[in-house]
């Protein structure tokens, strides 16, 4: 789009409207137009004044503190294991160095844990870095009705792919999204996920990517997902 | 006034400071959670996007721009943008055809607006064209994207887009600059 279309489209991209596509655009053009960024701001007041509009209501109290704790780096568990010493002073003692070492062991199995989580992410990074770095890989853009940013990059000779994805809403408490790879009117399951905020998704799927010609993703029940789509799917890109 | 303070409670949230967030959200607890009730019109789902949206700023905080809008537009836009997500998959779980359920367009920008309350926002949209009002009625409050508004509406696409484009300006010109009533 040129700089008037992108200009056009500004208004429907600040009223969260305008298709994934479009946004894409609008938000590289904004990165160097201090023009559309002047418009956007002007923009953004207004739907905060729409936003302004609506009946208000509070919330209920409780929400602060679940919100708060969200936020909280892990409470750290003050249960200290008792020992039966019969002096009080070194009851005491032993109360206090069982509940550091318990509170350190705690802590310890906490930092083992997301060093291994780290480590397992580090790892599918790294195959689609090797991915990107294939002549023969090829990328396709999924959109459809919901805003995200989601691209699935595959390397047909190595039969190796991943689906990349970030900025994708939670799909609710008890559903998943799943991934399928669409071969006619076939579609098979490439996997489940579920969005984690303000970090990127990477689903790693090895197939012989000839036999299909689409990627979907679909809002189905969770943990576990479905053997077939049971909603329209919300993403589909060709391949 | 509000807006440099505002910047240095996101400045802080950005850091990890947790009482700048608290601060963030005894602010806006009230006007988020109202946006996402008029838009989902549930207030069990309304708790969760509010949440969501201040997860959103708690880890998003560092990618605030202030050349693209003062705190409040942007904590308000992330608010809005949560919200049409949150109501967007409910019509696809309860598998709703977005084009076919209701037939009449005006019905809908009608039922969209029903979370208006407040008379400066009525007033200002009153003196829109209907086409305009339509557009972004079903884009802010009922959650539309800008091609099912196409559809509905039966007409093409960069009409739609130029009648949210005009009728923002217009509203701009009507709301004038942000006002000292409810945030």
């Amino acid at each position: 789009m040129t700089h008037d279309e992108l200009r056009e489209s500004l208004a429907a991209y600040a009223l969260n409207a305008a298709s994934p596509e479009d946004a894409r655009e609008v938000e590289a053009h904004l990165e160097t137009c201090e023009e559309c960024q002047r418009d956007l701001k002007v923009l953004r007041e207004v739907t905060a004044d729409l936003a302004s509009g609506v009946g208000m209501v509070n919330p209920p109290a409780a929400l602060r503190a679940r919100v708060l704790s969200a936020i909280q780096p892990q409470a750290r568990p003050a249960i200290p294991r008792a020992g039966t010493l019969g002096l009080a002073l070194a009851a005491a003692l032993a109360l206090i160095l069982a509940g550091i070492s318990f509170s350190l062991n705690q802590r310890l199995a906490a930092v083992n844990q997301r060093l291994v989580a780290l480590n397992d992410r580090l790892a599918t990074q790294e195959q689609v870095l090797v991915l990107l770095a294939s002549p023969t890989t090829k990328t396709a853009a999924l959109s459809g009705s919901v805003q995200a940013k989601v691209r699935f990059v595959y390397d047909p000779e190595r039969k190796q792919g991943a689906l990349v994805v970030s900025d994708l809403g939670d799909p609710g408490a008890e559903f998943v999204y799943q991934l399928w790879l669409i071969a006619g009117q076939e579609p098979q399951s490439a996997g489940v996920f579920r969005p984690v905020l303000g970090r990127p998704i990477i689903v790693p799927v090895a197939a012989d990517f000839g036999r299909y010609q689409a990627v979907a993703i679909s809002v189905e029940r969770g943990p576990s997902g479905s053997p077939r789509p049971t909603t329209k799917p919300i993403l589909v890109g060709t391949i | 006034m509000r807006t440099p303070d505002e910047q240095s409670l996101l400045a802080r949230t950005a850091r990890g400071d947790t009482r700048a967030f608290e601060a963030l959200y005894d602010l806006y607890n009230r006007s988020i959670y109202s946006l996402a009730v008029g838009i989902l019109g549930d207030r069990e789902t309304a708790q969760e996007v509010t949440q969501e949206v201040f997860l959103g700023i708690w880890r998003g905080a560092h990618d605030f721009d202030p050349r693209r809008g003062d705190p409040r537009a942007w904590i308000l836009s992330l608010a809005h943008h949560k919200s049409v997500d949150a109501v967007r998959r409910r019509r696809l779980r309860t598998a709703e055809p977005l084009n076919e359920t209701m037939t009449d367009p005006t019905d809908v920008a009608g039922q969209a607006l029903r979370a208006v309350e407040s008379a400066r926002v009525r007033d200002a949209l009153s003196t829109l064209s209907e086409g305009q009002r339509e557009a972004i009625a079903l884009a802010y409050y009922g959650g539309y994207t800008q091609q099912q508004i196409a559809e509905r509406l039966g007409v093409p696409l960069g009409t739609v887009k130029t009648r949210m484009r005009d009728g923002m300006l217009r509203l701009r010109g009507q709301l004038g600059s942000v006002a000292e009533t409810d945030r």
